[in-house]
């Protein structure tokens, strides 16, 4: 009939622009969920989220659980099992900015400071030091007054035990400071959002040594780092001409260039103008976007061995000492005799053989002061190393040094991979003749000189 | 598909036919054949290759082998096996540890030897150790104890607010000038849980002559009051400082007339007796258990479980309350333990209102979320409240120490800070209104 209408060729034509049209739709179709299916189709989702929102749906239908419709009535005062089950809590429901920040975003034009310029805390710090006689900056005349600062995200960590291994790195922290007389901040703000991550301690440490003029060093310690020597005191004399003792050797960075010839997981800085002076030049390539990821790339290019990634406020510390040697290496100290920084790759294995063969307090690699556990990143989801051995080897450096806490009490771990404790040594009646092996009950640089009087 | 390719099929051969005209008969079915067949194979292939692509982009199946997704299973799996290990309370290097033998109830469990001189012992070794003194800058020594068990939490939000309530604790006490012991090691195994402290308390005191005051205080305590300091001077004819009420404890005896979270110990003899008395009710197993029905029994308002620290003082101090009562000190003037409920809705009140300093209801000096348990899997109260409230505890008392940096949180919920006080280049000036440490001690040295 309808070649009659139309004519024979008309309609073999319809027919053949209608096969073309329908091929070419089928095409057109067949691309679209290939494409999907590989690249995503941004809020039109990917098959593997359709898949996983049928799956949700069909096993929520199966069980008939709604966590988060039950969490929302919560405000009923019957104990439901659900709402006071940790497990199923999801933190950031709860966590809210009532108030705006700083809405005011700097000028990208203008370059990044730390804060208004100073130049003369030196003398700022000592009238203010003079004036109050109450906060020496030195304890005993070797010994200054050192702040340690540390700290974590104010948020729970990625990885379900992170925060555990934060909380014994933070003891294991306390109890070297308590034995040292060292005061600790933990810190858990972030102060200036353009520095995240590695560089946010940079503005901490401006503003707590403006703040705590009293404190004579700052002591930066990374959380992923351990005191594994409780009986070592750091050498405060051999620095009382340098304002910046990191660990480090001389000739990587001078001579190599190379990007962890030091180490900005733990050092000294301190309180004085020029501390303030070399912040403010490290500063530059800190703030986030552009400026770090071209820095990172000029890092790339002029140290030896360093990976691609955005700049990182170690490297750009390698940096600024290589190319600025006549104006900051005088008052840097490298310190590479004892480990203010000891990577943990080279050093968990053998605690048994130190234990063997050495004693705590000489700090290095016979008993290494800290053990740093670079790259482990235990708070996050992933770091660079296997999780297995990171926690396990986290778990025996953190054993390692609490023993050496524990044998003041007389006690000790069961073995270095265990958290029971057993005693070495017997309760007495007459507890002030039982000296602790060690001396760390009432060590030499903790007591308090008195006044001398005649 | 098959009526489409039989209308190509026909589409192709109609339009070869016409200019053809001189192939014969069997060549032409053969060359129709062949085309046929190519184009079927043709097609075939194609929807062949679609759908392999279509399958891969939705489900994953991966003929070209590419490793990184099964990796990354795997990792995943791995991990969560690790951290599973590391979370359950089997010991690798005691696999049968297990002590199934409880503690005897017919013998009295002692902390320790007898120890029936030491005060004269502690004021001999002060004497003998003057670099050791137990007054530092006129203020008595304290160290202050807390702890949490070694292994993880069940949850890993409790991990967390306990790292949040210790940075808490490491402020106050570096603007007071206290030492911390954090305990993490069980050194009896008998009196494992709440009862953990005694043996701990005792410890320090023998191990440290130069402590004076030894001060107890919960994990699930945070300070929220920077400024307060303690009146010692209230105390110097009391040894042991407890928060409570003596009206709910002698006359109603109440199991919570006193609270066990936050108290203090003078290093003394008198407390080494009653550390002495206090741990019998605590060994785990049949002793606790008993114990903890005679509490029930004795203690208004206490359910029935095992024998608790709190229950048991309690009822120590109302059956031998001559012998140690006129040492004690109920203090409930300010809140030296504060249970949360009542405060923690108040705090915008209280910043509105009042100042720190104040130590009572108008500026709590201790929030103790008692019956939260973040570091258990199941606590007395809803998850959300309990969880919220303690965010605001906490950066109810951050905000105080951040106040010298010049900055807040944004919100009692936030963990985000915003600045208060631009910088300057003259940050002294700041630094003598707003240190913490030279207001209290000034305070202090205007009541000496």
């Amino acid at each position: 009939m309808l070649e009659r209408c139309l004519g024979s060729r008309r309609l073999r034509q319809m027919q053949r622009a209608f096969r073309r049209g329908t091929l070419t739709f089928l095409c057109l179709f067949l691309t679209v969920i290939v494409l999907r299916g590989t690249i995503g189709a941004g809020k039109f989702g990917t098959p593997e989220q359709d898949l996983n929102e049928i799956r949700q749906q069909l096993y929520s239908r199966g069980r008939r659980v709604e966590p988060h419709r039950v969490l929302e009535e919560v405000q009923s005062s019957e104990n439901n099992n659900d709402n006071n089950n940790y497990a199923t809590f999801d933190i950031t429901k709860i966590l809210k900015d009532e108030e705006a920040g700083d809405d005011e975003k700097r000028d990208p034009n203008t370059p990044y400071t730390l804060g208004p310029k100073i130049s003369d805390w030196d003398e700022q710090r000592s009238s203010w030091l003079s004036n109050n006689p109450d906060y020496p900056n030195f304890i005993n005349p070797n010994k200054p007054r050192v702040l340690l600062v540390t700290g974590s995200s104010p948020k729970p960590c990625e990885n379900p035990v992170g925060d555990h291994y934060l909380l014994k790195s933070i003891k294991n922290k306390i109890d070297y400071c308590r034995l040292h007389g060292i005061e600790i901040f933990y810190n858990m703000a972030l102060l200036d959002a353009e520095m995240a991550g590695f560089w946010a301690k940079l503005p901490l440490i401006r503003k707590l040594l403006l703040s705590h003029p009293e404190v004579e060093f700052l002591w930066w310690m990374d959380s992923d780092a351990m005191f594994t020597d409780m009986a070592f005191e750091v050498p405060w004399e051999r620095y009382k001409d340098h304002n910046f003792v990191m660990h480090g050797w001389n000739e990587m960075i001078y001579d190599e260039k190379n990007w962890i010839g030091l180490n900005t997981g733990s050092f000294l800085l301190r309180n004085c103008q020029w501390s303030l002076d070399i912040l403010d030049a490290w500063a530059p390539m800190g703030p986030k976007g552009k400026i770090r990821d071209e820095a990172g790339k000029i890092l790339t290019r002029e140290l030896k061995n360093r990976p691609v990634f955005e700049a990182d406020d170690q490297s750009a510390m390698v940096y600024l000492l290589a190319t600025g040697r006549e104006q900051w290496g005088g008052k840097v100290y490298l310190e590479n005799h004892y480990y203010l920084h000891g990577y943990w790759g080279i050093l968990v294995d053998r605690y048994e053989e130190m234990i063997e063969n050495y004693h705590p307090g000489f700090g290095d690699h016979r008993w290494p002061l800290v053990t740093h556990f670079v790259g482990c990143k235990p708070c996050g989801k992933f770091g660079d190393y296997p999780v297995e051995r990171c926690l396990k080897q986290m778990d025996r450096a953190y054993n390692f040094g609490d023993n050496q806490i524990l044998q003041m009490y007389g006690f000790t771990h069961k073995s270095l991979a265990s958290r029971r404790v057993k005693r070495v040594r017997n309760e007495s009646s007459n507890p002030l003749d039982v000296k602790d092996e060690l001396g760390l009950l009432h060590p030499a640089f903790k007591a308090i000189k008195l006044p001398t009087s005649s | 598909m098959g009526k489409e390719n039989g209308s190509l099929h026909n589409r192709s051969s109609s339009a070869v036919l016409p200019t053809t005209a001189t192939n014969s008969n069997s060549k032409n079915r053969r060359g129709r054949q062949i085309s046929k067949t190519f184009n079927n194979v043709k097609i075939t292939i194609l929807c062949g290759f679609v759908t392999i692509l279509v399958l891969r982009g939705t489900i994953g199946v991966n003929l070209i082998s590419s490793d990184s997704d099964a990796v990354n299973q795997n990792m995943i799996e791995e991990t969560n096996r690790i951290i599973a290990e590391i979370r359950s309370d089997a010991d690798p290097s005691d696999p049968d540890d297990k002590d199934n033998t409880f503690f005897n109830p017919n013998a009295t469990f002692t902390l320790g030897p007898k120890i029936s001189d030491w005060d004269s012992d502690r004021k001999a070794w002060l004497n003998q150790n003057p670099e050791y003194p137990s007054f530092v800058r006129g203020k008595a020594r304290i160290l202050l104890l807390t702890g949490s068990p070694p292994k993880p939490c069940d949850n890993p939000i409790g991990d967390h607010y306990l790292l949040k309530s210790i940075k808490n604790k490491i402020d106050y006490c570096r603007l007071h000038g206290i030492e911390i012991v954090y305990n993490m090691a069980h050194l009896d195994m008998e009196l494992a849980g709440y009862w953990a402290k005694l043996p701990m308390i005792r410890r320090l005191m023998l191990s440290h002559p130069e402590v004076e005051w030894i001060w107890w205080m919960d994990s699930d305590a945070f300070f929220t009051d920077m400024v307060f300091e303690l009146p010692l001077s209230k105390y110097d004819d009391y040894n042991l400082v407890i928060h409570g009420y003596p009206d709910l404890l002698f006359e109603q005896k109440s199991w919570i007339a006193i609270n066990t979270g936050s108290f203090l110990f003078r290093n003394c003899q008198w407390s080494l007796d009653l550390l002495d008395v206090w741990a019998p009710m605590g060994p785990k197993g049949p002793v606790r258990e008993e114990a903890g029905k005679i509490l029930t029994a004795n203690l208004k308002g206490r359910p029935a479980f095992e024998a608790d620290d709190q229950s048991a003082l309690i009822y120590l101090l109302l059956s031998k309350k001559e012998k140690w009562m006129d040492k004690v000190f109920l203090e409930n003037s300010y809140y030296l333990h504060g249970y949360w409920a009542g405060l923690v809705d108040r705090y915008e009140e209280m910043i509105e209102k009042y100042h720190p300093g104040l130590g009572d209801e108008r500026w709590p000096f201790v929030t103790h979320f008692v019956g939260c348990k973040p570091c258990g899997s199941y606590g007395d109260y809803p998850v959300e409240r309990c969880l919220s409230s303690m965010e605001r505890a906490f950066n109810f008392a951050d905000n105080q120490v951040l106040k010298l940096y010049g900055f807040r949180h944004r919100g009692l919920l936030s963990p985000k800070i915003k600045r208060i006080r631009n910088e300057t280049v003259t940050p002294l000036e700041f630094v003598d209104q707003f240190d913490i440490r030279r207001h209290s001690t000034e305070s202090i040295e205007s009541k000496s």
